[in-house]
């Protein structure tokens, strides 16, 4: 297919992930924080979300170096045109993408994106009170989920499914490797503490922004234990949302996509599954969580630009 | 010989009304239609209307207007949804008349870049043709594929008082409306399957699928080696949604010059796994910016070396570049002549009667009656460059008589013709708008109309102009099959 159009293909789902899985990230917040026992200081609470989407040089630069409030971040993640990734930008970006792809995607993908960009826009040009209320996080959600279910169902399987389904898992893994990275951190602020008393609503709540709490529940006996929060969140295949679960569909994606001779992104691919392979949350964790997921996120920045280079961006005449 | 003004009877300076046959009656096609909207009720109306915009809009059917700002306005098509419909027998002239007058300037378009028979033979002046801005030197002596040069043309039809078809326009380089004649069904069978219900209408979505065939009939490699490609200029572009709709439809790939190339004059699509040649490029992108090595170099529209690659006939452009001097205003009032010499037949539609400026005797006729012209200048579109006698000022009747003296080659002038009147459901009443016909032909193995076309509406009270980026509306049309 079209370099052009396969590059699209890959973004829109990307933004479309973001804008889902960013919605989710401040809706889990805002429920939770509303019986906030912890008198936790307001940019505690939030600060969090502007490092997992590495917006805090954004946020300083559109709050002239200000303060992190509860009431600007979620204007910023939600609504802020000049925050590229908004939900309001993301989707917009989504929806741009799914326009210049429209003959790829069968007409019920189109209306979907658009439609809930539309509605979603006109949400929030309202005033503020739109990005408090939780209804704007669940219908983003739903919009997604949506969108999803119709382009599983109706969209032929093959060289543009491949390129939906990487920009999917690709995004998807990288926002959950940073999600536990940022969140964790929070939780266990030193290594010594793994195994103590935990906040049952910290950890429950990193869970539910992953989707994943009740999955969870039903896998895990011995209640939330970080160890165990770990293994579950990156290495349970099962688990749709997981780090293992996102890299194995990122295979099945450059399969229907096809690797003759794209071979940076074949040894990218193999270098992805490799830092999955023979370890556990144990050694990780014995190891270092954060430089494990650190690593993992310039794995994929690396995958993502081998798909870059060797699908996209075309040069006349020259053998990939 | 032209008729004189004085010849206009006042009968012909009155509009027909395609759905009113007097004050009381509808059209005995109308018939069944008009009673059921009185047996329902125009109220009833009201929210099919809403439906159809709802539609529309999710379909994504919109078109693009011009303006200032970064962000171009994106307007849902505008659709009214009494239905256009034209009787079997009246089709019949109509679509004889298409295909004749097609397949004349085909042969016009071909003798024009070769021998040029017949300017030899004077059958218009050189002038027209050689000073033409569309006429292109750079075209000269290519053939293209199966020697067809207007693949696809969009014929605009007007009726005069009598309720006469006639000729109002050729479009022969990029005519658009296609898509909207067939959302325009889409929509109005979703929304009012009971009209429908009472007449036996003919089918129009079959268009892509003829284009498809027309277009592969073109390939260098042959029909069954034929990758087929449509060519846009992109996102921003107020047709796009038709570029978007017409590939889909003929499941081809949609391009923009960015994703080809032209290497050893073969044109070649950029794919995620290397370059595939293409073989019929539908370009919808304008002579002008096709090929910066050929026209304009600032062009980032086209496709560096395309016009050598369909010289070598390596590729099929369509439609040809080079037909804007056959859709030229100033050789339009030739194009009955045109017709007589290459086919020695008579035209089955004539031309709306027009003036040359560049006769004496027409121009000073035009001059002396300003306030009773439509003139137009002959390299403009879209309704733009054009004067509206009867409801223009003083003062632009005299720059308009100021410019035509200066350049007479570029403006001719018609007598206003009072596009038909047809019945529109506006703001919740049944009110009369002008109407004209843009039927599409395509000329492929053999030349072929789909019954129909797009209906313009100029939903502006009193208004002639139809064109949709100057707030025009449509219908759906139907021809009846007999």
């Amino acid at each position: 297919m079209l370099s052009r159009i396969a590059d699209s293909l890959y973004w829109m789902s990307r933004y479309l992930e973001r804008a889902g899985n960013t919605a989710r990230l401040v809706e889990i917040n805002l429920i939770h924080l509303l019986e906030a026992e912890d008198a936790l200081p307001e940019a505690a609470q939030w600060r969090p979300l502007l490092s997992i989407s590495g917006s805090e040089e954004a946020y300083k630069k559109r709050y002239d170096g200000g303060e992190v409030t509860a009431r600007r971040t979620i204007q910023f993640m939600t609504r802020e045109r000049q925050n590229a990734n908004s939900i309001r930008s993301s989707l917009r970006l989504a929806r741009e993408n799914a326009r210049v792809v429209r003959d790829r995607i069968s007409n019920e993908m189109w209306e979907a994106i658009n439609d809930m960009w539309l509605r979603i826009d006109r949400l929030l040009e309202g005033s503020a009170p739109a990005e408090r209320s939780p209804a704007i996080y669940a219908e983003v959600l739903n919009g997604v989920a949506r969108f999803h279910g119709i382009s599983v169902s109706t969209m032929m399987r093959g060289e543009a499914y491949g390129f939906y389904l990487l920009g999917t898992c690709v995004e998807r893994a990288d926002m959950t490797a940073r999600i536990l990275d940022v969140k964790y951190h929070l939780l266990l602020p030193d290594l010594s503490m793994v195994g103590s008393p935990l906040d049952y609503y910290q950890w429950a709540a990193l869970l539910k922004s992953l989707s994943g709490f009740e999955a969870y529940r039903r896998h895990y006996h011995a209640g939330l234990r970080p160890v165990d929060i770990a293994e579950f969140v990156i290495f349970e295949g099962n688990f749709p949302r997981s780090v293992r679960f996102s890299v194995e569909h990122m295979r099945h994606a450059l399969q229907e996509i096809g690797t003759d001779g794209a071979e940076r992104t074949g040894a990218a691919m193999v270098a992805l599954e490799a830092h999955l392979h023979e370890t556990s949350a144990d050694t990780v964790l014995s190891v270092g969580l954060h430089e494990y997921l650190e690593a993992f996120l310039t794995k994929v920045a690396a995958f993502n630009g081998a798909v870059s280079r060797e699908y996209f961006e075309h040069y006349l005449g020259e053998e990939r | 010989m032209l008729p004189s003004l004085g010849e206009t009877s006042g009968a012909d300076r009155m509009p027909y009304h395609e759905f009113y046959l007097d004050d009381f009656e509808p059209r005995d096609h109308y018939r069944p239609l008009w009673e059921h909207i009185r047996k329902t009720g125009q109220s009833a109306l009201g929210s099919k209307v809403h439906e159809a915009h709802l539609a529309l809009r999710s379909e994504g059917v919109t078109f693009t207007v011009y303006s200032e700002e970064q962000e171009g306005i994106e307007r849902v098509w505008p659709f009214d949804l009494i239905p256009r419909i034209i009787p079997a027998n009246e089709w019949v002239p109509i679509e004889a008349g298409l295909k004749q007058r097609v397949r004349a300037l085909n042969l016009f378009l071909k003798d024009i870049y070769h021998q040029q028979q017949c300017i030899k033979d004077g059958v218009l002046p050189a002038e027209l043709v050689f000073k033409g801005k569309h006429f292109l030197r750079e075209i000269m002596d290519i053939d293209p594929p199966q020697g067809i040069y207007t693949h696809i043309s969009g014929i605009d039809l007007v009726r005069d008082g009598p309720g006469r078809y006639l000729v109002l326009e050729d479009n022969l380089r990029t005519p658009s409306g296609v898509s909207y004649m067939i959302e325009n069904r889409i929509v109005e069978r979703h929304i009012l399957p009971e009209f429908f219900a009472r007449y036996r209408v003919r089918r129009v979505e079959h268009y892509p699928a003829l284009l498809l065939e027309a277009l592969r009939h073109l390939s260098p490699r042959g029909k069954d080696h034929a990758e087929v490609v449509l060519l846009t200029p992109g996102i921003y572009n107020s047709a796009y949604f038709e570029h978007t709709f017409l590939a889909k439809e003929m499941g081809i790939e949609l391009v923009e010059g960015r994703d080809l190339v032209v290497k050893n004059d073969v044109v070649y699509m950029k794919t995620t796994h290397g370059l595939r040649r293409v073989d019929v490029l539908y370009r919808r992108v304008d002579d002008a910016f096709l090929d910066p090595l050929t026209f304009r170099p600032d062009s980032a529209l086209g496709v560096a070396g395309i016009i050598n690659a369909w010289r070598a006939g390596s590729v099929a452009l369509v439609n040809a570049p080079g037909n804007g001097i056959a859709d030229d205003k100033a050789i339009y009032p030739f194009v009955p002549d045109i017709i007589r010499y290459y086919l020695s037949e008579r035209p089955i539609l004539e031309n709306v009667p027009t003036y040359l400026m560049t006769r004496p005797d027409e121009q000073a006729l035009v001059l002396d009656n300003m306030e009773r012209m439509v003139v137009k200048e002959v390299s403009e579109s879209g309704g733009y460059g054009m004067l509206m006698g009867p409801s223009s000022t003083p003062a632009l009747r005299a720059e308009f008589v100021t410019r035509i003296k200066a350049n007479p080659r570029n403006y001719i002038a018609q007598p206003v013709v009072p596009l038909s009147r047809h019945v529109c459901y506006l703001d919740g009443e049944l009110e009369s708008r002008h109407i004209d016909l843009r039927p599409f032909v395509i000329y492929g193995e053999d030349i072929q109309v789909v019954p129909g076309g797009l209906t313009r509406v100029a939903l502006t009270k009193g208004s002639l102009v139809v064109n949709s980026s100057q707030g025009g509306g449509s219908k759906d049309t139907w021809v009846l099959a007999e």
